[in-house]
């Protein structure tokens, strides 16, 4: 083996988005870390040092459970909608009966991914409005008036509305990735189980799931590690409310440190969440590992 | 070529890190020693407001040569964010718009804030004319640290043609109000009352006023602060019934709804009764409702409050601490009769400046409005910023379980006990 001699000139090229990642990255991380062992609001300018306080509070912090529980939720029926119908739906969308409708179909359902989420949440404010929003006026005229609810203001439903508007806004995007990953399959395979007479759900499960599994991983940890992030939705469409039915953990690390001035424990929150999400990226490189096979 | 390139990104990371200091670096003042320059902040980018003041800089700047003023403006929770940035170091502008009690006090903390009882007691003449009762907000320790300008108050607008037809009048205490509202719902109104209580703070205001009509005042004084603050008394389990109760005559749609859009619906005559703040009257008007009018929140049978007291806070000038004499006399200006006359005559907004409202600037029903501000016994600020937001939260969430029946008022209670003596430590 030959000894390499040191370069500069890497270095040089990488230094500016090392730069970059310490400033906005690492170095927020760590003081996040720090921040999280002291009471200080946004105000004063001497912050006290409370050693775990902070950490015990997350104990007490009856709201924590209920939104842990809200990402969980929002986790599971995440992977079920957007990994499983959306995998269902690229199946159908490249099968060739839908041969000429497809392109068509595949904009269709991708216009949602390109709206912003604020303006999605703003507009599934009025679909959802119990008086005049299309939901509820929908229901009436199929003649199921006794379905209507009101559906942000019932704590019982919120957080499902929240998570049904979300996944109306990204199925589109993973149906899309599905569809770029059916492709890639070769067609002989199918041929080979036409001849064989397999119909077409018998392909769907014994050719497409196998063919596609990692998108399948992929798609799955994106999924799960996007909805422990989840801000946008419930924060615009309900605020977390009523009381704290739909508050998912960034709304509610958001709440504390910006509207009730409580910078230290807004970190600790916010070191849950990095925990959260760092043990998922774990698992996936971990996992993405052992699936190089193909 | 290699080593051109070195040197190339050398030149690029100095300009990056060059980038960042260069622009925290103020421009030199040109300091023409006669010409003395005035920062002045506003929240109020936005028309009519900006053009307003814009005008009125040109006027003060021709009446006084000598003095030139920078005007800077943001938006309303920029403003909030910016102020916080501004007041935590030595670049707080000399004069600067501000909310009343828990936000001003804040600022006042920092330590930043000029005081201004002798500038006031200097002056009567100027300082005469600002209504007494609107500087309580911006009082902290018994000293005066803003001026109060824009007033505002809280009441129960009604559809005067929906009480004509239903042969209602206006009820003077809380038992004739809920006979009212009963009445209104029997006459087929769904819902007699209505609020966005996805709104915290709409929630928030109506607790304000019920635990001010029904708590004693020398306890809610003590409870609002959180040094001494405990929240023990029965008074405030009373007022979440009240609160309760009040909810159910807006049915199930409040709670999904904001209040924005209670507010069309009481433009729009679906529903008969909202409460509303008077800044709010020329967007009703605007909608197209004239034919309203307004009560105060009615006396609550057996509550140990003042029945006559107004919810409502105004909003003022602050000067930094180190502000030019000359941005008191541009304070002065501001919140003359005279200037104040015009910004309600542009604007809509009323004024804390006695002689600056009249029928030749403003339409009758916010003249009614005005009389009720300016005849107030005393102001109550804005639930929200009148005790502590950790507590005010529990409140303003615990409304919203409250309206859904996912929760008693004895828990929440129970609650804002726990957490007033977490604040207390």
């Amino acid at each position: 083996m030959q000894r390499r001699k040191f370069n500069i000139i890497p270095v040089l090229f990488l230094l500016p988005s090392i730069a970059l990642l310490l400033v906005f990255v690492y170095i927020p991380l760590i003081q996040n870390f720090y921040n999280s062992f002291f009471d200080f609001s946004v105000f004063s300018q001497t912050k006290t040092f409370v050693g775990l306080e902070n950490f015990k509070n997350l104990l007490a912090d009856k709201v924590v459970s209920v939104a842990l529980l809200n990402n969980v939720k929002y986790a599971i029926i995440s992977v079920v909608l957007q990994v499983g119908l959306a995998l269902v739906l690229a199946y159908i969308l490249e099968d060739k009966l839908f041969h000429r409708v497809a392109p068509f179909l595949r904009v269709v359902y991708f216009m949602p991914v390109m709206i912003s989420i604020s303006v999605v949440a703003l507009l599934f404010g009025f679909v959802y409005n119990p008086q005049m929003g299309l939901l509820n006026s929908f229901l009436e005229l199929i003649g199921l008036e006794n379905l209507k609810e009101v559906w942000l203001g019932n704590p019982e439903t919120a957080i499902y509305s929240v998570i049904a508007m979300s996944q109306w806004h990204s199925i589109g995007f993973v149906t899309l990735l599905f569809i770029v990953a059916i492709q890639k399959i070769p067609k002989e395979l199918y041929e080979a189980a036409d001849i064989d007479g397999a119909g077409k759900i018998r392909k769907f499960f014994s050719i497409t799931v196998p063919q596609v599994r990692e998108a399948i991983f992929v798609n799955t940890l994106i999924t799960i590690t996007g909805s422990m992030l989840v801000f946008n939705e419930p924060y615009i469409l309900t605020n977390g409310g009523p009381g704290f039915s739909s508050t998912v953990m960034s709304v509610h690390m958001y709440q504390t440190g910006f509207v009730k001035d409580n910078m230290g424990y807004a970190s600790t929150l916010a070191i849950i969440i990095f925990l959260l999400t760092a043990v998922l990226a774990l698992i996936q490189i971990k996992l993405s590992r052992t699936g190089k096979d193909d | 070529m290699k080593r051109f390139l070195a040197i190339f990104m050398t030149v690029l990371l100095l300009a990056l890190t060059a980038c960042s200091s260069s622009a925290g670096n103020e421009e030199k003042k040109s300091s023409d020693k006669d010409v003395v320059e005035i920062n002045f902040f506003h929240r109020w980018p936005n028309e009519p407001r900006k053009s307003f003041y814009d005008q009125k800089i040109k006027e003060f700047e021709e009446a006084n040569p000598g003095v030139k003023i920078n005007v800077n403006s943001v938006l309303n929770d920029s403003y909030k964010e910016k102020i916080r940035v501004l007041v935590s170091n030595d670049d707080l502008p000399d004069i600067f718009s501000s909310w009343s009690d828990s936000f001003a006090e804040n600022l006042v903390s920092s330590g930043r804030i000029m005081e201004l009882d002798n500038i006031l007691a200097e002056d009567s003449e100027w300082a005469g004319k600002v209504i007494e009762s609107q500087f309580a907000g911006f009082t902290f320790d018994e000293k005066k640290y803003g001026v109060p300008f824009t007033v505002d108050g809280k009441a129960f607008f009604y559809n005067k043609e929906a009480f004509k037809k239903n042969n209602l009048e206006v009820p003077k205490t809380y038992k004739e109000f809920i006979a009212v509202l009963d009445k209104l719902q029997d006459a087929g109104y769904e819902t007699p009352l209505v609020e966005g209580l996805t709104n915290a703070w709409a929630i928030s205001h109506y607790m304000g006023t019920i635990f001010q009509r029904v708590v004693d005042p020398a306890v809610t004084a003590k409870d609002y602060n959180v040094e001494t603050g405990e929240f023990t008394d029965p008074g405030y389990i009373k007022g979440l019934e009240i609160f309760k109760e009040l909810t159910d005559y807006m049915g199930d749609l409040s709670t999904a709804i904001d209040h924005e859009a209670a507010r069309n619906m009481f433009a729009s005559g679906e529903a008969p009764i909202v409460y509303m703040q008077f800044a709010e009257v020329k967007m009703v008007e605007d909608e197209g409702m004239k034919d309203f009018g307004f009560f105060d929140f009615p006396e609550i049978e057996g509550g140990k409050g003042d029945s006559k007291a107004l919810t409502g806070a105004p909003e003022g000038w602050m000067l930094s601490k180190n502000a030019p004499k000359e941005a008191v006399d541009f304070l002065k200006f501001l919140t003359s009769e005279e200037t104040a006359y015009d910004f309600t005559k542009t604007d809509g907004q009323l004024n804390a400046v006695q002689g600056a409202v009249d029928e030749g600037n403003t339409s009758p029903a916010r003249l009614e409005a005005y009389e009720l501000v300016t005849n107030a016994s005393a102001t109550t600020p804005w639930f929200d910023n009148a005790v502590n937001i950790n507590i005010a939260d529990i409140f303003m969430r615990g409304g919203q379980t409250l309206a859904n029946e996912q929760t008693t008022p004895e828990d929440i209670m129970k609650e804002v006990q726990a957490e007033a003596k977490r604040l207390k430590k």
